[in-house]
């Protein structure tokens, strides 16, 4: 079947993968929440009540209310000979999440009675904000001065290796709060704290916009600089093997210009590097949890960690199910564009039609 | 490939969803100059996450600040307890009596609703007599104590004056001290709206919850909400409150805007004090003494720096061998060595630690008897008492060669089974305690290790018993019931159950004196349910007293720390005239509950 169409083959048969993949990861975003202690439990534990009777018609209300009870078609709640109410089945519960899902409702948060694409659009433009560009120009930074420095060599290797060494191997929490201490706190060129002057109002008047851009500059840098540390190095170690190639030796031979090479030695070099890009902005979605927390800045991070404290399963499997998907996403593009970009993948594809 | 514009698109479209997630209030959005400084106090401690819903009729644990718990700025309770005098202060009502009977107040004839509707004793009806009509409401503990409110009207120079009286529930609780804990804890909420919002919805509580409450609130208090995102919650001044004359002299609260921002960080408290972007916090800041060169001021200038209002207490689960065994639990509380704790994992904040339930010092003076305490309780901080007196008791340690503990032996000669302390993980200053407390008793034999753990399993182990060891502070406000609250939260055997799936307890979470044991110790019980109502001083003291003994005798808990009910730090650089020992006029709290929010009418901007 598609016998002819190779790359349409290889990018349905991708496709049904990944749709498999995505179903396993639906399951697993939500038994793993369910495994730890019980939402309910949580919340009415760090609640006072005078008698176990209030105590036990709220926690069943509660538990009406987020959907774990078993409710009758005439929407009571099913009981036991006892009078115990039954818990929902997590069969039920499973079917019922994913009709939800495919549906487009992500349901309601637990903890704030707040619609989970709401918490999730709420966090989301401040962690692409922050994250996509330090990716990006990290990327670029990075790739370039490593490339640069496999080819060159000599003292500019000898500079820029060690300090891409250094960057990439400082835990980035370290190297935020280290940023927060000195340009914060001892030499207080810029804000330690937040994302914008806590006393202004998101809005598009100047002094917001210049102050989010001063609050922007350390938990940007603090994202960017490891980051071109890491890909520089990746890069480095990329274009030295490279340039030991027969068809790089053979440019040189042939004389061609520095630049031109180092652009033959760039397009091969790059492809793991391209992989790499593709993950971190599919994971990017999750957030940088510790960059969040050193700064205080908002995100997805920070919505997930207080779901995950509180066992808010809505929320939990919201942004769990939206790294999910954007990570294979991001997978399946690279998947795609490395068969097109790379003639050995293509080669084999084509040989594999015939 | 054009990426500069496609990024420009990207930013603008994502500035654009930024923005409209604000929400704003009674104000339409601020100028783009924000707030101004030298009229805007920042506050912060209370609120970490999103702020949700600012409706007061939904479970306080899921309010946002100040809607939620005790604060006073913008729904209001009817009286204020001051922590410093002991006193019970008016605000919507003036206490005019309380016996073992009623409890009984005037309301004030001036107290007004933001929408101009006078505040009336329907209003107070219509919250206390809530569980009436909704067992579900989050007040409808009140049935326990309160069996039936009354209303006269007195006339009073051709002013009438609304009188409620709360009758104690003597078939129930039985307890008028709670009563009077429930005149600062209830905030009035305004009926006329609730009642309007519950004929919209077909008298369904659960669908009135879901209202946000958090545009144009209806309020009584000075201040009331203006915006809120999950960045900060602003409040600004009610220039109309009516609590300006009644209760203030005519002035107004001097800051125009109330701010809280959210942190997300502990570390952030402490810097934005000593820069001056935060005026006053709440939470555990620690070594604050060396920020004292940055203008971040405490009660006291000198050690234990702040009040002490609270204790924090190392549970023992009494139902679990060898924890069962009151030499056992003796012997944990003369190990610990309460001065280290204090010295090492607390910045000094506490004071020497005195043995017992009652502080030796402040409103609990009264009821401190030291002689029965010194003949009660073990030496605290003695090594060597401890480990004679597991001696005696049959205990023996096997130690290594290098002096460190291998096991521990019980009187059977069994192995005892390795202890475990249960404690949130990223509490510092609980982790702090913990380490030391492990420490400490395995150098005398107790097998005992660190169990920090998340949230989400250490909530639920409390009201279900599932620990040996657990560190906790009990909900016990200041309030004008203390001690009696804490030592019904630590001994009260009312509610009772075995440890295990199901079963909860909110008090006594240690299980100790079992009703259904051999042992059981009837006077605890009957101790707290006598000691509120007994008017007589003496007559109390000997009740409190003997409780105490008891405590001491049976050490089911362990109290590790008195630390203060609201860490109260300050910084000075925006803000002047905040109370502290040399200047006494409010109470070291936030001004946002109780009495401590009469500093608000105190503040003096720094120009």
């Amino acid at each position: 079947m598609l016998k002819k169409y190779p790359t349409t083959r290889y990018v349905l048969l991708r496709a049904i993968w990944y749709f498999l993949t995505f179903l396993v990861a639906l399951a697993l975003n939500f038994f793993l929440p369910r495994l730890g202690s019980d939402p309910v439990d949580i919340m009415m534990a760090q609640s006072s009540f005078s008698s176990p009777e209030i105590r036990k018609q709220t926690e069943e209300n509660l538990r009406k209310d987020f959907g774990l009870l078993q409710i009758s078609d005439n929407g009571e709640i099913v009981r036991d000979d006892n009078g115990k109410a039954l818990a929902a089945s997590k069969a039920s519960q499973l079917v019922n999440y994913i009709s939800q899902v495919f549906h487009g409702d992500l349901g309601t948060s637990f903890k704030n009675q707040k619609p989970v694409s709401q918490i999730i659009i709420q966090a989301l433009p401040w962690t692409i904000a922050l994250q996509l560009p330090a990716i990006i120009f990290g990327w670029i930074l990075g790739n370039g001065l490593g490339a640069l420095a496999a080819y060159r060599r000599g003292v500019f290797d000898k500079v820029i290796f060690p300090l891409a060494l250094l960057m990439s191997s400082i835990p980035f929490f370290v190297f935020g709060m280290v940023l927060v201490y000195f340009f914060g706190i001892v030499w207080e060129i810029f804000p330690a704290v937040g994302a914008y002057d806590i006393n202004l109002t998101p809005s598009f008047s100047i002094d917001f916009l210049v102050s989010a851009a001063y609050h922007y500059i350390l938990p940007f840098f603090s994202i960017f600089l490891i980051l071109a540390g890491g890909q520089a190095i990746g890069m480095r170690s990329m274009g030295i093997y490279e340039l030991g190639t027969d068809y790089i030796k053979y440019a040189k031979w042939l004389g061609l210009k520095e630049t031109r090479v180092l652009a033959y030695l760039f397009r091969n070099a790059m492809l793991p590097q391209l992989t790499g890009l593709a993950l971190s902005i599919g994971q990017m979605v999750g957030g940088a949890l510790i960059t969040e927390m050193i700064f205080s800045y908002p995100g997805l991070g920070m919505a997930m960690l207080t779901a995950i404290q509180t066992n808010d399963y809505p929320v939990i499997q919201g942004v769990t199910l939206l790294i999910t998907s954007s990570v294979l996403l991001a997978n399946f593009t690279v998947d795609i564009l490395i068969a097109l970009l790379d003639p050995r993948v293509k080669q084999s594809l084509a040989m594999d039609a015939n | 490939m054009n990426f500069s514009k496609l990024a420009l698109c990207g930013a603008l479209a994502l500035s654009f969803t930024l923005i409209s997630c604000e929400k704003s209030g009674t104000e339409t959005a601020k100028t783009s100059s924000g707030y101004p400084r030298g009229e805007t106090l920042y506050l912060a401690g209370s609120q970490w996450g999103d702020p949700n819903t600012f409706n007061p009729l939904v479970e306080p644990w899921l309010v946002a600040w100040p809607a939620n718990d005790r604060f006073n700025l913008m729904y209001e309770p009817l009286t204020a307890y001051n922590s410093l005098t002991g006193a019970t202060e008016p605000i919507l009502a003036t206490l005019i009596s309380s016996d073992a009977e009623k409890v009984v107040v005037d309301i004030q004839p001036e107290a007004k609703w933001s929408d101009g509707t006078p505040v009336t004793s329907t209003d107070v009806k219509f919250i206390y007599e809530l569980w009436k009509r909704f067992p579900q409401a989050p007040t409808s503990y009140v049935s326990e104590f309160v069996s039936e409110i009354t209303v006269d009207t007195i006339s009073n120079n051709g002013v009438n004056t609304e009188r409620v009286s709360f009758f104690v529930n003597k078939k129930a609780r039985n307890n008028p001290l709670a009563i009077l804990d429930q005149l600062q804890a209830i905030r009035i909420v305004p009926s006329h709206i609730f009642e309007k919002y519950l004929a919209e919805n077909n008298n369904d509580f659960n669908a009135v919850k879901k209202i946000k409450c958090d545009s144009v609130p209806v309020v009584s208090g000075p201040y009331t909400l203006a915006q809120y995102n999950n960045e900060r919650i602003v409040l600004v001044r009610r220039d109309d409150y009516w609590g300006n004359k009644v209760l203030h002299d005519g002035a107004l609260p001097v800051p125009k805007y109330i701010i809280h921002p959210i942190y997300k960080n502990n570390d952030h408290f402490a810097i934005n004090l000593q820069k001056g972007a935060l005026d006053a916090s709440m939470n555990y800041i620690p070594r604050i003494s060396e920020k004292k060169k940055d203008g971040v001021n405490t009660w006291y200038d000198a050690p234990p720096y702040f009040v002490p209002g609270s204790m924090h207490f190392l549970y023992l689960n009494n139902t679990k061998a060898p924890l069962s065994d009151k030499n056992f639990r003796r012997a944990i509380a003369a190990a610990i060595d309460y001065q280290a704790i204090s010295r090492l994992a607390l910045s000094n904040y506490t004071p020497e630690q005195k043995p017992g339930l009652i502080m030796s010092d402040g409103l609990e003076k009264k009821f401190y008897n030291a002689d029965s305490v010194a003949a009660h309780s073990v030496p605290l901080g003695d090594k060597e008492y401890a480990k004679k007196l597991l001696e005696e008791s049959g205990y023996k340690a096997i130690f290594d060669e290098k002096g460190s503990l291998v096991k521990t032996l019980g009187p059977k000669g069994d192995t005892l089974p390795s202890l475990s302390i249960k404690s949130p993980a990223g509490w510092s200053d609980w982790e702090a305690i913990v380490n030391l407390v492990v420490r400490q008793l395995r150098s005398v034999g107790i097998d005992v290790r660190e169990g920090f753990v998340d949230g989400s399993q250490y909530w639920p182990a409390l009201p279900s018993g599932d620990f040996d060891l657990i560190m906790r502070k009990p909900p016990v406000a200041v309030t004008a019931s203390l001690p009696w609250n804490r030592f019904n939260a630590i001994m009260s055997s009312r509610n009772w159950s075995p440890v295990g799936d199901g079963n909860s307890m909110n008090e006594n979470e240690g299980r100790y004196n079992s009703p259904k044991a051999h042992n059981y110790n009837k006077r605890v019980d009957i101790l707290l349910d006598e000691i509120p109502l007994i008017t007589d001083e003496e007559k109390l003291k000997a009740a409190y007293t003997e409780l105490n003994n008891i405590f001491l005798d049976d050490q089911p808990v362990i109290p590790v720390a008195h630390l203060p009910e609201e860490y109260y730090q300050f910084s000075s650089k925006a803000w002047q005239g905040w109370p502290t020992e040399k200047n006494p006029f409010a109470p070291p709290q936030l001004p946002w509950v109780g009495s401590g929010i009469n500093t608000l009418w105190k503040l003096k901007p720094v120009k």
